[in-house]
């Protein structure tokens, strides 16, 4: 458990904001974090979306780049 | 909460998407409301939507048969092939709507008016594979690819069709639609038997 977490200020845009920034990006430069269930994210998401489960997103760190853009939806 | 979890840990650009997905406005894809669509809404005449469908549909009939070359499961080569062949069905229907509209059955000429490198979601395919960075080399993005394309065409055809005035052109663009529709669900249950398989 990690408290820092609980006093981490997070960004947030909004969907014309993240759009923005993904049309500002090159796909390589940019991550797309899908957080919800195999179920949703195969029944519509973000094109260019990872898929991490939030149960999963503990131990998935090393599969994302700290220092780009990470939308989390 | 998972923003917050991610910037606890050392993720200093992450960003929450304020609504989630539900909030997302583009239909699993990038690109904004109207995008694609303009190709629809500059273009004023049935004929042009017609001709500027059928490249659509020739753009993605191509994607799927690359794919079909490349796959190396069946069931993919299976599910692409039959993609790609629905689509030479919907080029016929493109046409013999546009025969109906115009009287004219000259196929060439026709030909001659359609634009090769659009894809359906209305970027050419140099614009679709930088965007999604999709590795042609992964089946499951593969079929992510196809998937976002023919979202895109499907949200494209309905809205034509709703703009559309003469009636029969609108069936037309409804039957389109619905059947991208179909393309979906069926690129969706390749994806799930795909991802099935790998999750053991």
């Amino acid at each position: 458990m990690r408290w820092k977490q609980f006093f981490t200020p997070a960004k947030s845009m909004n969907s014309a904001e993240a759009k923005q920034l993904l049309q500002d990006h090159e796909l390589t430069d940019v991550q797309i974090l899908d957080v919800r269930q195999p179920a949703e994210y195969h029944a519509g998401h973000i094109a260019g979306a990872i898929l991490i489960p939030l149960p999963r997103l503990s131990d998935s760190y090393d599969l994302l780049a700290k220092d780009k853009p990470l939308l989390v939806y | 909460m998972a923003t917050q979890q991610l910037a606890g840990n050392g993720f200093t650009n992450a960003i929450n998407l304020s609504g989630g997905f539900k909030a997302w406005t583009g239909q699993s894809a990038f690109d904004g409301e109207e995008d694609g669509l303009e190709l629809f809404t500059d273009l004023s005449k049935p004929t042009d939507v017609l001709i500027m469908a059928y490249s659509l549909e020739e753009g993605l009939q191509d994607f799927y048969n690359s794919m079909v070359s490349r796959a190396e499961s069946e069931e993919v080569i299976k599910v692409f092939t039959h993609l790609a062949a629905i689509e030479d069905l919907h080029k016929d229907r493109l046409f013999k709507e546009y025969t109906r509209i115009t009287g004219s059955d000259d196929k060439e000429k026709f030909l001659a008016k359609m634009q090769k490198q659009m894809l359906e979601g209305g970027l050419t395919t140099e614009e679709y594979l930088a965007r999604f960075g999709t590795d042609l080399e992964r089946v499951d993005e593969v079929i992510g690819m196809a998937m976002s394309i023919e979202g895109q065409a499907l949200d494209l055809y309905s809205r034509a069709a709703q703009r559309a005035e003469d009636a029969d052109n609108k069936t037309t663009l409804e039957k389109i639609a619905a059947e991208e529709k179909t393309h979906l669900e069926r690129l969706g249950e390749l994806m799930d038997s795909i991802l099935g398989e790998n999750d053991g």
